[in-house]
């Protein structure tokens, strides 16, 4: 073992490389404090670098260096450990992959298929139920916003169509704000429809801002600065707002002054049969 | 094939096809849900609600 052969070949030694006579072996530089190389262990996959974590520790022993050679001293001694190989009766034990663990292969599933569906059956169910849930959650919530009934009912305005003769204004008051309603007569409804709407300011057709053409109905509030306008007056025979001189025509569009926008059309229902207005 | 075999081959194999499923039938199960209940609703409150006894009360003109 401890002959070295002087050659040029690289060779890795032993770190034993010479035994003295008495039989120690001489290892004059090994280095016991050597850390492992920086990086990741030694190579495959596992050990930290640095001192060894498995250094048994200096109360209990260790290796040392003399000047006869290294010196190993144990002051502790750990119970052994390690495999304890029963030795059986048996000439022959029934190898098995694991003996210890009960058979459970009554328990297990006779189809894998009908297994994998239920499971995914079982997924898919709770996963619709959770959807429904927090889709009810998030509509119920937000519902929780919404105006109560006896609010809305308060909100609206309803009012007898018949008592609103041709060619008249009436202007009611719906939260808060005029409503101006005109029952147009034939003649205004040709003009309000043969006007050139796509020129206009705010361009808008009649049709769009009317559901039955001899009724208007417009918030009366001017677009410009909220004043009130003056029905049946100005240029275009229809609004005219006496703050800054804002004209509106006879189907509430801003025709001339300085109002950017065409008065505005409340939401509204007419019940024909019943002869009633419902604002709002 | 088995039913449970159909049911993950159609259904469940592709998530493109699990997720929409799942999310059709939460839409669908939460209306049949509502129908049910109201129907429980107005079986189990028979003869109280103002919609049963509101012949007796309004006359049609």
């Amino acid at each position: 073992m401890a002959t070295v052969h002087l050659s040029k070949k690289a060779v890795t030694i032993p770190t034993t490389v010479r035994t003295l006579s008495s039989g120690v072996p001489v290892a004059p530089l090994v280095n016991l404090a050597a850390r492992g190389s920086a990086g990741s262990g030694h190579g495959h996959g596992h050990g930290a670098s640095g001192p060894r974590s498995d250094v048994p520790p200096r109360w209990a022993g260790g290796v040392s260096r003399t000047s006869s050679g290294l010196l190993s001293k144990t002051f502790a001694y750990p119970p052994v450990t390690g495999i304890h190989q029963k030795s059986l009766l048996h000439t022959s034990a029934v190898v098995r992959d694991a003996p210890q663990v009960p058979d459970f292969s009554k328990y297990e599933a006779k189809d894998p298929a009908t297994n994998r569906g239920l499971a995914y059956l079982m997924i898919g169910s709770l996963g619709l139920l959770s959807a429904s849930a927090a889709k009810s959650t998030v509509t119920e919530f937000l519902a929780t916003m919404a105006a109560s009934a006896d609010v809305l009912a308060m909100a609206k305005v309803e009012l007898d169509l018949a008592s609103i003769p041709e060619g008249k204004n009436a202007i009611i008051k719906w939260r808060g704000k005029p409503v101006f309603i005109r029952h147009r007569t034939p003649d205004e409804i040709e003009e309000a429809r043969n006007t050139d709407w796509k020129s206009l300011r705010d361009p808008e057709s009649d049709e769009a801002r009317t559901k039955k053409p001899e009724w208007l109905v417009m918030l009366g509030v001017c677009t410009h600065l909220g004043c009130v306008p003056i029905g049946e007056a100005g240029d275009y025979g229809g609004w005219f707002c006496p703050c800054h001189g804002s004209h509106y025509d006879i189907s509430g569009r801003i025709r001339k002054g300085p109002a950017p926008l065409n008065l505005e059309v409340p939401q509204y229902d007419i019940n024909e049969a019943e002869g009633k207005m419902t604002i709002g | 094939m088995s039913l449970a075999s159909t049911f993950y081959n159609t259904l469940v194999k592709r998530n493109s096809v699990f997720v929409p499923a799942i999310f059709t039938g939460a839409f669908a199960f939460s209306i049949g849900f509502d129908l049910g209940i109201t129907k429980l609703w107005d079986t189990w409150n028979k003869g109280k609600q103002w919609k049963d006894i509101r012949a007796r009360y309004v006359e049609e003109q």
